[in-house]
């Protein structure tokens, strides 16, 4: 392993940390999309909020298909994504999101568009249980979706940044803590009130707030005292680069300090607004920013040890 | 079987990248696109700085994670060890391309075809016999000049280097080159913690 | 049945195999052309039946490619239209046929020659066709105007002639243990055929544990794979040779049997500075034993008789053995003295010493086919770097005495001369001369023109009897012509094979006036450059794989001829370089005399069956097949299916071909030749006789500086240029294959300083900066290496090119070589050699200025490289 100092090189003959810029920008909007249309689908769910649901879904179906296809180098092929759940996250993953879209569609015809009713089902045991399976897996594969992105960036021991545990923790943090923000607004009335188990909505967000600072802040921790390669890609986002400024004042300032303020004030239209805005630039951001800071390692040193 | 493997010399190698040029040469490779890299590393404080040039390929891991994470199956490993990918299969997700820690991976993006090695949309001759083997989108990497090997000869790189610093050749036969290399000289594959088991070595 | 899927890689596919030799610098490492069977070139190998590069092959050899499909090659013969000239300036090239190409371009050249034919300017240097070359022979002209060859060999050429009889020297890496590079990267980088003495040095230190030590004030890759860098201040290598002399001649670990017998060491030089004869003029030696003068072929003296030092008197004059003469100069070039010029620890200087000394074995033998020979594994090899200063001569003088020092000239494990091209099999470079020492021959190239006032050279070669070309005084001549007799002003150019607008010395922009100064300018070339851009007819030539050729340019360890022969018909309305000339030559009326030109320069008369014919045009064919005969005897055929004749070195031609003779340790012309120089000026009232520079021609090497040091303290630097392998001995950055691996090489992609230098500048890596010499300026980017002397700025070739109409060329700041003096002060007055260094300083700019802002600049390419965006171009 490493352990002197090395440059950050580029695609420069020198050896040195060289950035990993195979998944770029349309494959960072992939994952943001798919993570927060999940995300606002099971808060949605967790609320009520039709709205919330069809967006949600809308959100994965489409604009993640759509940045998908936009990155994949050959689209027409992109079906074989599935060819290897054994394996392979991406497979996992692709086989989760239809199952979560199918189920989730399929839910939200029959459960809360009333397609049931229509079928003459809604007061059948067949009809019941047909729609608790259909919600089951539409929840769990929502779930799925929202952290199986992190489990793929996590996957391999190349980007020392992205190789922690708490990536997919962050995913399902920042998700569904983005989910309920886009729902609130979506649907100011779904969530006034305590739902089930759930407390009200902003109470909720507040909590799946909490949660993301101390996962984020738990990430960067576990980068500072990581390989030199994690240390490397966290000196990007707080210390020197073009990234900086993006990290401090979109992810941390706009997307976490700026939502945990406005939590605790009273709720109003416009706050709620502000906060969804300053929610998704950060999150939007933090998910663009673990793809640009990602290093390949040096590959081999020959430097004599002094 | 063997089990083709590759030791890099570092006492011998003068980083002056033919190898790199030899395998653009045979592999037809588009502009900027590399399979093999020969990288310098300097060290040092004047007067003692120092310099070391460092090559580098695809390690063909025995444990892959290029082939692990590939959703397509396009990744795959032959019997003689060699790590292959059938661009038949390559969906041109770029999953092998994040999870190989030697980023040893190539996207072959459309717009390289149509830029050409010089520029300017002229596509010369050459490219035009050459370019017919790649499917433009998917990654792609270097195979140890697998068809050249099957033929007996050594990859295009190991034969031009001036000063035999690639040394190629069957791991498990112990009186090949690259065996014989590692055991006098104390081989050592780049990276081992990664837990990839490289099948490339170097030796000082 | 199974179907054989048809292969992907370029070496397989269905097609066939030919047997060449490379282009693409300007030796001769024999390759094989795969061409499959629709016609492509699609891979280029070295051959590995040829034992000099044993199959192997450079970056710029594996790239011969892209240089043949290189789309903006030229594809017809070109007009110019616009008469406005200028490196930017559009020709608004026509396509013309050659019918009117050589209409035109006859037309022009006769009207020159009818009037003066001085006022035809050539540059055609081409190593592997002499025969090109030397064309202006043909009608007397010894004009030139290129300067391949004079930076990195204008004195260097001319001392290996006096010491080896040969144009070039080698380490012997078959036998050497103690390899010292100062100043050059053979075996690692540059020089001798690259690939091939890369593959013998690393065998040598990897199998033999061979020991290498480089002196430079850069980290090169001779440095950085040596066992020990050895950092030099710019410009005082010489100085630190004559240190590690004075070691060997203090500490008595000198070859005295060597210096004795072999060399004209013990030669009693008198007050004069020539030797001391007698009224025959046979030259006097001391006898030890008789204490008395006797005869230098005396048999009853022996040889381990002879003195090497003290002061004597004969016929009544005081004399010294040479050996003693060099032994004043040395005695006084302590290492703490040299570390003053050098900043090479004393220390070290004697520690390489006698870790040299001691390498060498004195007194070891060893017997090669028969004969038994003198066993010296230590070598101190040198080249541009550390040879190309305004005391050139001198300079590469030292480095021969610590060769001399230890007897390893020319023997198994040491220095060696290397001939260009030895045309048969048993042409023995050896001459004998006066008084049992060798013939010198310092004009490898070729007879030089005599003295003559006022001069038929406009580049004052008439001067420079000892020379090779100093190519950058027809500048100095163009800007005062009067001053130097000049009464004739060239207004033709022919130009072939050089791109001498990226190559000369002083600011492009005077040297655009000199270009705009001519009435006509003919180039043949292949692709466009910063040259063509200035043609008023262009006509393209054949590529080396379209065309014929037989050469043997200076292989260090090999000989014999190496076949270049078409891979395929010519892809463009193109014409061979012979074809051209002869057809130009037969329309001038000059046809004959060029054919026997090129019968002298390849040597036919020795087989006069093989002489060209008056009358008749001979193509690039058959002056290939007769260069063949004349080697071996084989016809072509034999050629085309075996592709070289090349061997080991014949060990009776390689190792001590004079023995017997003695060798040039105090070289006397120097004392006698400007003697009589100094004569002929005066006689013929040459007005700038007295600022000759006289003080430069001296018998053995001093400890005078060179006059970059004596430049204003204002220039703090010492600005340097390099290249490596990717990029020297030929134009290469135009191919798309090598500009991928050159400006993502941390050395070739700033202007490079020590750390602790560009702090002290007030600088930071990434600063635009405008550097100033005395003659001229440039613009770049700095970075920081600790791989550099702190008094260095190293400039990689890299950042020299002009933007011209070619694609993957890019601009630079500036070409370095802008920076360099080109006055007769900072030229070696024996040699012509130029002055290589310069010193410079620095000025931190906020952003570039305004010219090159336009356009791509290779910095932008660096940019790009080191910050990838897109997915692909990784």
């Amino acid at each position: 392993m490493a352990t002197r100092d090395f440059p950050i090189v580029g695609d420069s003959l020198a050896l040195g940390y060289r950035f990993q810029r195979h998944w770029n920008q349309s494959m960072a909007n992939a994952f943001f999309c798919g993570e927060l249309g999940a995300g606002v689908f099971l808060a949605a769910f967790l609320y009520g909020s039709v709205i919330g649901m069809i967006v949600g879904v809308l959100i994965t179906a489409i604009l993640k298909t759509y940045f998908h296809l936009s990155h994949m180098g050959v689209p027409e092929r992109s079906w074989r994504a599935i060819l290897r759940p054994d394996r392979s996250w991406i497979s996992r993953g692709a086989i989760s999101i239809v199952f979560f879209t199918g189920a989730a569609i399929l839910y939200i015809v029959l459960g809360r568009l009333g397609l049931l009713g229509w079928l003459g089902l809604a007061d059948s045991a067949f009809g019941q249980g047909l729609l608790w399976l259909v919600q089951l897996v539409a929840v769990v594969f929502a779930m799925v979706v929202m952290v199986y992105h992190g489990f793929a960036i996590a996957d391999s021991s190349s980007i020392a940044f992205w190789n922690t545990g708490l990536m997919p923790v962050s995913s399902f943090s920042y998700s569904f803590f983005s989910g309920l923000v886009v729902t609130m607004n979506l649907d100011p009335r779904a969530g006034a009130e305590a739902v089930g188990m759930m407390p009200p909505i902003h109470s909720a967000a507040l909590i799946a707030l909490v949660l993301t600072i101390i996962v984020l802040a738990a990430m960067l921790q576990a980068a500072n005292r990581g390989a030199p390669g994690a240390r490397k890609s966290l000196g990007l986002l707080l210390r020197e680069g073009p990234y900086v400024k993006a990290f401090y004042g979109l992810v941390v300032l706009a997307g976490l300090v700026l939502p945990f303020v406005l939590l605790f004030a009273p709720s109003s239209r416009i706050s709620d607004v502000l906060i969804l805005v300053g929610v998704l630039a950060g999150y939007y951001t933090f998910r663009s920013l673990v793809f640009k800071v990602g290093l390949y390692d040096p590959i081999i040193s020959f430097a004599p040890e002094s | 079987m063997a089990r083709y493997g590759m030791v890099f010399d570092i006492r011998r190698c003068i980083g002056c990248n033919a190898c790199v040029v030899a395998c653009k040469q045979e592999n037809s490779l588009p502009d900027g696109v590399f399979f093999t890299r020969t990288l310098s590393e300097d060290y040092g404080v004047y007067p003692n700085a120092g310099r070391v040039y460092i090559p580098t390929l695809c390690n063909h891991c025995e444990d892959a994670p290029c082939e692990k994470v590939c959703p397509s199956g396009a990744t795959y490993t032959r019997e003689d060890g060699i790590v292959m990918v059938n661009d038949a299969l390559c969906i041109g997700c770029n999953s092998c391309a994040v999870a190989c820690p030697y980023d040893q991976r190539t996207s072959l993006g459309k717009d390289l075809f149509e830029k050409g090695l010089f520029g300017q949309g002229k596509i010369t001759d050459f490219e035009k016999q050459g370019y017919t083997r790649f499917t433009p989108g998917t990654v792609s990497k270097c195979d140890f000049c697998s068809e050249r090997v099957d033929s007996g000869l050594d990859p295009a790189c190991v034969v031009t280097c001036p000063t035999d610093a690639r040394i190629f050749g069957d791991l498990d036969d112990p009186e090949s080159k690259p065996s014989k290399l590692i055991k006098e000289r104390g081989g050592r594959p780049p990276m081992p913690e990664k837990n990839t088991r490289p099948k490339v070595y170097y030796v000082t | 049945m199974a179907t054989v899927r048809e292969h992907v890689q370029n070496s397989l596919k269905k097609g066939k195999w030919i047997r060449s030799t490379c282009k693409m610098c300007l030796h001769s490492c024999g390759t094989i052309v795969h061409v499959t069977d629709d016609g492509i070139i699609n891979k280029v190998e070295g051959d590995p039946t040829n034992p000099s590069n044993n199959g192997k092959l450079c970056p710029k050899g594996n790239s011969a490619i892209m240089r043949h499909y290189d789309p903006n090659r030229i594809k017809q013969p070109l007009k110019r239209t616009n008469p406005e000239k200028g490196p930017n300036v559009d020709p608004k090239w026509e396509p013309i046929s050659w019918d009117e190409a050589y209409d035109i371009v006859a037309r022009e050249l006769k009207k020159a020659l009818d009037d003066d034919p001085r006022k035809i300017l050539p540059s055609l240097e081409h190593f592997q066709k002499m025969n090109v070359w030397n064309w202006p022979l043909a009608f007397g002209n010894q004009n030139s105007f290129q300067s391949g060859g004079t930076m990195c060999g204008g004195a260097y050429h001319p001392m290996n002639g006096y010491i080896h009889a040969a144009f070039a020297v080698a380490n012997d890496a078959l036998h050497c243990n103690y390899w010292i590079n100062d100043g050059t990267g053979d075996g690692f980088s540059s020089h001798l055929h690259a690939a091939a003495q890369a593959n013998w040095v690393a065998d040598a230190r990897i199998k033999r544990g061979m020991r290498c030590v480089t002196i430079e004030p850069r980290l090169s890759t001779s440095a950085a794979k040596s066992e020990e860098w050895i950092p030099i201040r710019p410009a005082t290598d010489r100085h630190f040779a004559l240190g590690l002399c004075h070691v060997m001649v203090t500490e008595g670990l000198c070859d005295y049997r060597f210096l004795r017998k072999d060399t004209n060491a013990p030669y009693l030089v008198g007050p004069d500075g020539t030797f001391v004869r007698n009224a025959d003029g046979k030259i006097y030696v001391w006898d030890t034993e008789s204490n008395s003068a006797r005869l230098w072929d005396d048999p009853t003296v022996g040889v381990d008789r002879l003195a090497l030092e003290g002061t004597f008197q004969v016929e009544g004059k005081e004399c010294k053995p040479a050996f003693q003469k060099f032994r004043d100069i040395v005695d006084k070039c302590t290492p703490e003295e040299m570390e003053k010029v050098t900043t090479v620890p004393a220390a070290t200087t004697r520690r390489i010493a006698r870790e040299f000394a001691r390498a060498a074995t004195i007194g070891a033998t060893i017997d090669i086919d028969g004969r038994t020979l003198p066993l010296r594994p230590a070598a101190y090899n040198y080249y541009r770097g550390a040879q190309g200063h305004k005391h050139g001569f001198q300079t590469n003088h030292a480095f021969k005495m610590v060769n001399f020092m230890v007897g390893n000239i020319d023997t198994p494990g040491g220095l060696c001369g290397v001939t260009l091209d030895d045309q048969w099999i048993d042409k023995n470079r050896i001459i004998p001369g006066e008084n049992g020492m060798i013939l010198p021959q310092p004009h490898q190239l070729g007879p030089l023109p005599p003295f003559q006032y006022p001069p038929s050279t406009y580049h004052l070669l008439n001067y420079f009897p000892v020379g090779l070309h100093p190519p950058h005084l027809n500048l100095v001549v163009f800007e005062n012509p009067e001053k130097y007799g000049v009464d004739f002003k060239p207004d033709v150019m022919v130009i072939g094979h050089s791109n001498p607008l990226w190559a000369m010395q002083g600011p492009r922009e005077k040297w655009f006036e000199f270009m705009r100064s001519m009435r006509f300018i003919v180039v043949c070339d292949i692709i466009p450059t910063e040259t063509t851009m200035w043609a008023d007819v262009i006509l393209p030539s054949h590529d080396a794989l379209e065309s014929w050729n037989m050469t043997m340019i200076e292989p260090p360890h090999t000989e014999g001829m190496c076949l270049r022969q078409p891979v395929v018909e010519p892809l463009y309305d193109t014409r061979s370089e012979e074809d051209i000339m002869s057809e130009l030559s037969e329309r001038l009326g000059i046809l004959d005399a060029y054919n026997e030109v090129i019968n002298i320069v390849s040597g036919f008369h020795h087989k006069p069956e093989l002489l060209l014919q008056p009358g008749r045009k001979y193509t690039d064919r058959e002056i290939a097949e007769r260069k063949g005969l004349l080697w071996n005897d084989k016809p072509l055929d034999w050629y085309i299916e075996h592709g070289h004749a090349v061997t080991h070195r014949r060990s009776d031609k390689f190792y001590r071909p004079w023995e017997g003779m003695r060798l040039h340790f105090y070289i006397e012309d120097m004392v006698t030749i400007p003697r009589d120089l100094k004569a002929k000026m005066e006689e013929a009232g040459v007005p700038f006789r007295n600022e000759w520079c006289w003080d430069d021609y001296q018998p053995l090497p001093t400890a005078v500086l060179d006059p970059v040091h004596s430049e204003p303290p204002e220039y703090d630097l010492y600005g340097i240029f390099f290249k490596e392998i990717q990029i020297n001995f030929g134009e290469s950055l135009s191919n798309p294959w090598i500009k991928d691996i050159v400006y993502r090489d941390p050395v070739h992609i700033a202007l490079i300083l020590n750390p602790k230098t560009l702090e002290k500048q007030g600088l930071k890596s990434g600063d635009i900066v405008r550097v100033d010499s005395p003659t001229g300026r440039i613009y770049g980017r700095v970075g920081a290496s600790e791989g550099m002397h702190p008094d260095a700025l190293g400039v990689s070739n890299s950042l020299s090119r002009i933007k011209v109409r070619h694609a993957t060329v890019a601009h630079a700041g500036g070409h370095f070589n802008d920076l360099l003096p080109y006055d007769l002060g900072n030229t070696d007055a024996v040699t012509g050699q130029p002055e290589t260094v310069c010193k410079v300083k620095l000025t931190k700019l906020d952003d570039w200025p305004e010219p090159l802002k336009q356009g791509l600049l290779v910095y932008d390419i660096v940019d790009e490289y080191q910050r990838p965006g897109k997915v692909g171009s990784h």
